[in-house]
């Protein structure tokens, strides 16, 4: 939801989406987006792990389709503000010479989301949306909010 | 009571003001502790309750209820038709809510209650109400003082054009870099 809110900043350029299969997700006005792909949760929902060794393995399945993805589109940017989905698609894009942008969501002030703190390693461009994190990130930018 | 099944005019956006809009989200976890009270409380009021109930089990009997929309359209018509949303602290529902010009009480989901799997939702309400965005309400038994006060409706903390200015900015220089 967030994410749908700048695609502004696009403009001129070719975009896809990959998501999950949401209700909010689908409601979304993806109306400068030119196709969108979408990941099946499966039965375990792997937003709801919390164990990291749990979330990898359920992740291999997600990066398997991911990687077709990225083969298929050969995009040069991937921009992202999450969520686990996201962590497979920004190493393999990182690995193949992809850049990052990860923005953190609105509603983290002080503390990473899981998935913030997994993809700040492979990000080129790391933004959060509150300033308290920019202090304990030193490669967390503060770029503005959404909203 | 019955479930809500809509009259929602298709591509309308218009606030009447004549109900309260509850909405918990879609987290796995329910959220019984705002359901429980806020039910009670439409028991006690006149004016109307449409609750959206996500994964929450409790069903409420003072107020229309449903658990999900297949269509997020209808979610933005309640919350700019309602006087007043109360929603849990999920930056969705509170965005959403502001985006549409409508008061906010947002009530925080509690890791240690079992609402959510940590307390990011404090962290963002906190955050939100101390810019004057929303009123936090903690503690479920304030809710009904807060319903009979007036709620700050600033519609946003700032535009996004700077963040859309910042993403643009780097995605310019990485073209030029190309070249």
């Amino acid at each position: 939801m967030e994410l749908m809110r700048l695609l502004d900043a696009f403009v001129g350029h070719e975009l896809f989406l990959v998501t999950y299969d949401d209700v909010i997700a689908r409601g979304m006005d993806t109306a400068p987006i030119r196709s969108t792909y979408f990941i099946e949760l499966g039965d375990e929902n792997i937003l709801l792990l919390d164990s990291l060794p749990q979330l990898f393995l359920h992740l291999i399945r997600v990066a398997v389709e991911e990687l077709k993805i990225l083969i298929k589109e050969r995009p040069d940017i991937i921009v992202t503000t999450g969520s686990e989905i996201a962590i497979p698609m920004c190493y393999m894009g990182k690995v193949l010479g992809k850049k990052v942008i990860f923005i953190e969501s609105l509603s983290r002030v002080h503390r990473l989301s899981r998935t913030g703190r997994l993809i700040y390693p492979v990000a080129s461009l790391f933004l959060v949306q509150w300033k308290p994190l920019t202090e304990k990130y030193k490669r967390a930018r503060y770029g503005g909010r959404v909203m | 009571m019955e479930a809500f099944d809509g009259e929602i005019q298709k591509g309308a956006l218009r606030r009447k003001s004549d109900v309260i809009f509850v909405t918990i989200g879609t987290p796995a976890q329910g959220f019984p502790r705002l359901i429980r009270k806020m039910d009670e409380i439409a028991g006690r009021i006149d004016e109307p309750v449409i609750m959206q109930i996500g994964h929450e089990r409790c069903r409420p009997r003072n107020a229309q209820y449903f658990d999900f929309v297949s269509d997020f359209t209808e979610i933005k018509q309640l919350n700019a038709r309602a006087r007043v949303v109360v929603c849990h602290g999920g930056i969705g529902s509170i965005m959403t809510a502001l985006e549409q010009g409508t008061p906010v009480i947002a009530v925080p989901r509690r890791m240690k209650y079992g609402e959510e799997n940590d307390d990011v939702q404090v962290e963002t309400v906190d955050a939100f109400a101390k810019e004057g965005l929303i009123r936090a309400v903690d503690e479920v038994s304030r809710l009904e003082e807060a319903l009979g006060q007036t709620i700050p409706r600033r519609e946003a903390i700032s535009s996004k054009d700077q963040l859309i200015t910042c993403l643009k900015e780097y995605i310019e220089a990485l073209d030029k870099a190309h070249r």
